[in-house]
């Protein structure tokens, strides 16, 4: 029955989203402007920073497109919840989604579904427009090692966004942390750079955000075709960070959710 | 005698929410409003119980603490044997429930698209939505399913509203202020289908909320009266007249001679 709701949220949505019918072509648009302005940064910069990615076998414009699409992943994981949650709010559907019989962690995973999948389409849309268009190299891709570091990226960076989603359900304003937390991720993740280019200092604190390992991970798996074995420093701190932060933050939102309904907030934004 | 709805000692109170203007606010008792005070009472299945009082008296609070939205402060409620808190989703699927604001569909689907929406949540599948859908269209005289929902006029969106809390066949159906955007003839027709053929029929039960005492003549059986979050009086008309000595009082004269 789970699955059936589900689908029901990823219908709902897909309607939604189509009934905004040139939102679609825009999203195309702004990928293709995004892909092209790394594809002449890197005319102008590749020999200044080969010596950067060369671990990872690459010239700068393969290596950010691919960071680029992984990132706007870990921005839905990390921002999606509590979009949804105030869309919902701000239409006075969540109230009436409420008093459905419908399980909290079904409800937290049919909420960011269609994101997901928008994104997974987003993230084909880069390789594809890379692959033909920039003649980005794919030999090597290790379909299981990506796999394995997309869910594991879905899944640690989903349970910030649930914490994020329930700051917003209690205080009704988004949480001022997740807008830092998702600007220090660029800035010291290696989503735009290789974290080697960054001072000693900067790259030890790096360290310490999953983001820094996810990205490896992906570009390591895509360009090297490295086994899951060869990333398990990367694929074990990601696995930790998930198994530690999912039950957590969907307490978190059962809990924001409880004390709405004592406080009788539900529906305020 | 077998109840479908039980209140005992139930009492909720709404505190202002934490400002740092004014952050004592917070803990005074005098900033506090009181929803619903030691509230008791048993409501048995198949009956019509309109909840009568002015604006802040607590009705729509006493309805959302019965469809799980709001939680009390104390006491307990039980729905069918299940308690409130404990047994949540059951209790969910045992209600249906229809807000008094408009809003709750998304306006860019139509019709139909937030009724299969909402079907699915309650956890029907493909042929028992469509099965179901054609009944309440039928029954709603509903012809146009395909329009974007907000082109619909309010007596329509009321119509899905209500047409929403059924989709799961529901034992016990909260209404809140149903009939405030209905015509004449469509109240009429909705009275008559509750009465007749949701609770007659099919011994269903509904709490609705009103501040209209002819309206809720016309459709109740039983009737509570709420002030300021205190239970003033319940019971049939007849049993209201005992109460305030008067055998030929109106529901009106009753609610005044009670609140005074």
């Amino acid at each position: 029955m789970w699955l059936r709701k589900i689908i029901g949220f990823l219908k709902k949505d897909f309607l939604l989203e189509s009934s905004y019918r040139f939102s679609f072509f825009f999203d195309i648009f702004g990928i293709l402007i995004n892909i092209s302005i790394y594809f002449f940064i890197d005319r102008l910069f590749e020999q200044r920073l080969v010596a950067h990615l060369e671990e990872f076998g690459v010239n700068y414009f393969s290596y950010v497109i691919l960071s680029s699409a992984a990132f706007s992943y870990i921005g839905i994981g990390m921002g999606s919840f509590a979009e949804r949650i105030r869309s919902e709010q701000v239409q006075g559907t969540l109230e009436t989604i409420l008093v459905t019989p419908t399980r909290t962690a079904v409800l937290v995973f049919s909420l960011i579904i269609w994101s997901l999948f928008s994104a997974t389409l987003e993230l084909f849309m880069y390789i594809t427009l890379g692959i033909f268009l920039f003649k980005i190299d794919l030999t090597h891709l290790n379909i299981l090692s990506c796999i394995i570091t997309l869910l594991l990226i879905i899944i640690s960076f989903s349970s910030l966004g649930i914490i994020s989603a329930s700051f917003l359900i209690v205080f009704k304003r988004l949480n001022p942390l997740s807008w830092l937390i998702g600007s220090l991720e660029g800035l010291l993740g290696g989503v735009y750079f290789p974290i080697t280019v960054l001072p000693g200092w900067l790259q030890f604190i790096a360290r310490f955000f999953p983001i820094t390992y996810a990205i490896r991970a992906i570009q390591l798996a895509v360009y090297k075709g490295y086994h899951p074995m060869q990333l398990s420093r990367e694929l074990g701190f990601l696995f930790l960070f998930s198994i530690l932060l999912l039950p957590i933050s969907i307490f978190i939102f059962w809990k924001s959710l409880y004390r709405s309904r004592k406080t009788g907030t539900l529906a305020h934004y | 005698m077998r109840y479908i709805l039980e209140f005992n000692k139930v009492t909720k109170i709404f505190y202002p929410p934490f400002s740092f203007k004014n952050p004592l606010d917070f803990l005074s008792s005098q900033k506090a409003i009181l929803a619903l005070n030691n509230i008791t009472f048993q409501l048995r299945e198949g009956v019509i119980l309109a909840v009568l009082g002015p604006n802040g008296a607590g009705k729509t609070t006493l309805l959302k603490i019965i469809s799980t939205l709001i939680l009390p402060d104390s006491g307990t409620v039980k729905i069918k044997d299940l308690i409130l808190g404990k047994d949540d989703l059951r209790i969910k699927s045992l209600i249906g429930w229809v807000g008094s604001s408009e809003r709750g569909f998304y306006p860019r689907l139509t019709g139909r698209q937030n009724l299969e929406f909402f079907a699915c949540l309650y956890g029907l599948d493909k042929k028992k939505i469509n099965l179901r859908l054609q009944e309440l269209f039928k029954f709603f005289k509903i012809d146009y399913q395909d329009k974007r929902f907000d082109t619909y006029s309010s007596g329509m969106q009321q119509k899905f509203a209500l047409m929403r809390a059924l989709l799961h066949d529901p034992e016990l159906l909260l209404l809140d202020e149903p009939l405030k955007s209905l015509d004449y003839t469509t109240a009429l027709n909705l009275r008559n289908f509750i009465k007749e053929h949701l609770v007659k029929e099919k011994n269903k039960t509904v709490i609705f909320t009103t501040h209209r005492m002819e309206e809720a003549v016309d459709f109740a059986d039983l009737f509570m009266i709420l002030v300021k979050g205190y239970l003033y009086g319940l019971g049939t008309l007849s049993e209201l007249r005992k109460k305030v000595n008067n055998p030929s009082a109106t529901l009106s004269e009753i609610f005044l001679k009670l609140t005074q």
